[in-house]
């Protein structure tokens, strides 16, 4: 009858032993689905974080063909502008996602922008409709 | 202390409007009052009264909520909630819109002369703060957007004597601004108010800074150069920026305006419980503790919310406050004797 009171025992700890189960598998299915809606925000809020930055980049290149050959004070400045732009967002990291300053760097990148509106009388309105293409910056 | 702020006079400036804001030029011969009826009006003395001498009314489309003169005097800014910022230029007997300023995305809630007279700033309900330089032709161009604050930005100051750059706002903090590389950058954020700052100012030194909140208190901040003796910790070259006074209990209602008088020192306050406040600090208190004593309190100053005070920048003791009943009054201030 050795076995009798580890019989008794598995009745009497069923209780906690399937709860433990219980919750490692609601555990792992939880950090797993977690992980994917996690994923999945991380993928839409970075795609549009970057596309509100290629939207700066494409705007930057092409106003500073526009201004390819200006010789006044006035177009140096605005191409130096266009220049301190670039390099923001040369510096920009795309593949750190844990970079503490990512949201200060962003707000420096549009501050940066919308001087640049200014500087050029251009009304930063250019916004791709949300329902188009899924953006909203 | 009754006797310490003696009326002088009382115009309605903005009839049946609010008046939001006043500015002495620097020669301290003519007021600026704006309000919300989209008007900025000039008020010069004539003899013992105060006349209006021109009405600035094509310009805006909605509350023109604050004014500046520029440091020669010939020019002044006004600031709308139409988040556009218009240049006036000062002619023979009248005033000339010269140029608007476009770039915020809603209500400009403030604008400063830098005291070279080559950079103005702009803060706005955006969140953002503007610098913009003025070039010989009287063309302005935007050389900073700066997005530091992450919520309405009420006021801007500038330094007295330095290109330094403050800013207060309604996420309760105070952040200070300067050049590096063609470009601002903030390097000090003042924080300690509990709830939103509403204005700034800088003492006649420019060493230490008075901010007034919703939180019914002002703060005096003190500059602390890095290496200095007090052993303040700063970060790099920078100075930081360190409360070294709190005047709490005087005041029942959000503080609106605190003002610095730059020939003797006074501090005046605006608070939403209709009074005027002034204070002194006291000669024997330890710079790096000062304590200040309120040397006159006047209760009923107007009807309403008193929105601005501002000390005239050549006459001691001249004060003028103005308010939500839509009037400016003139006051005289004396420091009480025994102090």
């Amino acid at each position: 009858m050795a076995g009798s009171p580890d019989m008794f025992d598995a009745i009497v700890m069923a209780d906690e032993r399937f709860r433990g189960e219980g919750f490692a598998e609601g555990f792992a299915e939880g950090s797993g689905l977690g992980l994917r809606q996690g994923r999945r925000l991380g993928a839409a809020r970075g795609a549009r974080v970057a596309a509100e930055v290629g939207c700066y980049r494409g705007f930057a290149v092409a106003w500073r063909c526009l201004l390819r050959g200006g010789a006044s004070e006035k177009d140096r400045k605005k191409v130096k502008a266009l220049e301190a732009l670039l390099a923001m967002i040369q510096r920009f990291p795309y593949d750190d996602a844990a970079y503490g300053e990512l949201l200060r760097d962003l707000d420096g990148i549009r501050g940066k922008f919308r001087q640049l509106c200014s500087l050029l009388h251009v009304r930063p309105d250019l916004r791709i409709p949300a329902e188009a293409a899924g953006l909203s910056f | 202390m009754k006797d310490s702020l003696v009326l002088l006079g009382r115009v309605p400036a903005h009839p049946d409007s609010r008046c939001w804001f006043l500015a002495w030029n620097p020669a301290g011969t003519l007021l600026a009052s704006c309000g919300g009826d989209r008007r900025v009006r000039i008020w010069g003395a004539e003899g013992d009264n105060w006349v209006c001498k021109s009405i600035l009314s094509e310009g805006h489309q909605r509350t023109v909520r604050k004014v500046a003169w520029s440091p020669c005097g010939n020019y002044l800014a006004s600031a709308s909630f139409d988040a556009t910022t218009c240049i006036w230029k000062k002619n023979k007997d009248d005033f000339e819109c010269v140029t608007t300023l476009e770039g915020h995305e809603n209500e400009v809630k403030s604008v400063a002369w830098a005291p070279s007279g080559n950079l103005l700033a702009t803060c706005s309900r955006d969140k953002s703060v503007w610098v913009w330089e003025v070039d010989e032709e009287d063309e302005y161009e935007c050389v900073s957007v700066l997005n530091s604050h992450t919520q309405d930005v009420k006021h801007v100051v500038w330094h007295p004597s330095q290109e330094l750059l403050a800013s207060a706002s309604y996420d309760d903090t105070v952040k200070l601004y300067r050049e590096e590389e063609d470009d601002w950058v903030c390097y000090a954020t003042l924080e300690g108010h509990e709830s939103t700052v509403w204005s700034l100012a800088f003492d006649p030194s420019g060493q230490r800074l008075a901010s007034c909140s919703d939180d019914r208190t002002v703060r005096i901040w003190r500059q602390y150069l890095s290496g200095n003796e007090q052993g303040v910790a700063c970060s790099g070259s920078d100075p930081s920026w360190k409360c070294v006074c709190t005047l709490s209990g005087f005041h029942s209602r959000t503080i609106y305006d605190v003002a610095w008088c730059q020939l003797t020192g006074a501090l005046a306050t605006a608070c939403g419980d209709d009074a005027i406040r002034v204070f002194e600090e006291d000669p024997s208190s330890d710079p790096q503790q000062p304590t200040f004593s309120l040397t006159a309190h006047l209760p009923q100053a107007h009807s309403q919310d008193v929105n601005c005070v501002a000390w005239n920048p050549k006459v001691p003791g001249l004060l003028v406050s103005c308010s939500d009943d839509g009037e400016v009054a003139f006051w005289k201030y004396q420091r009480p004797e025994g102090l």
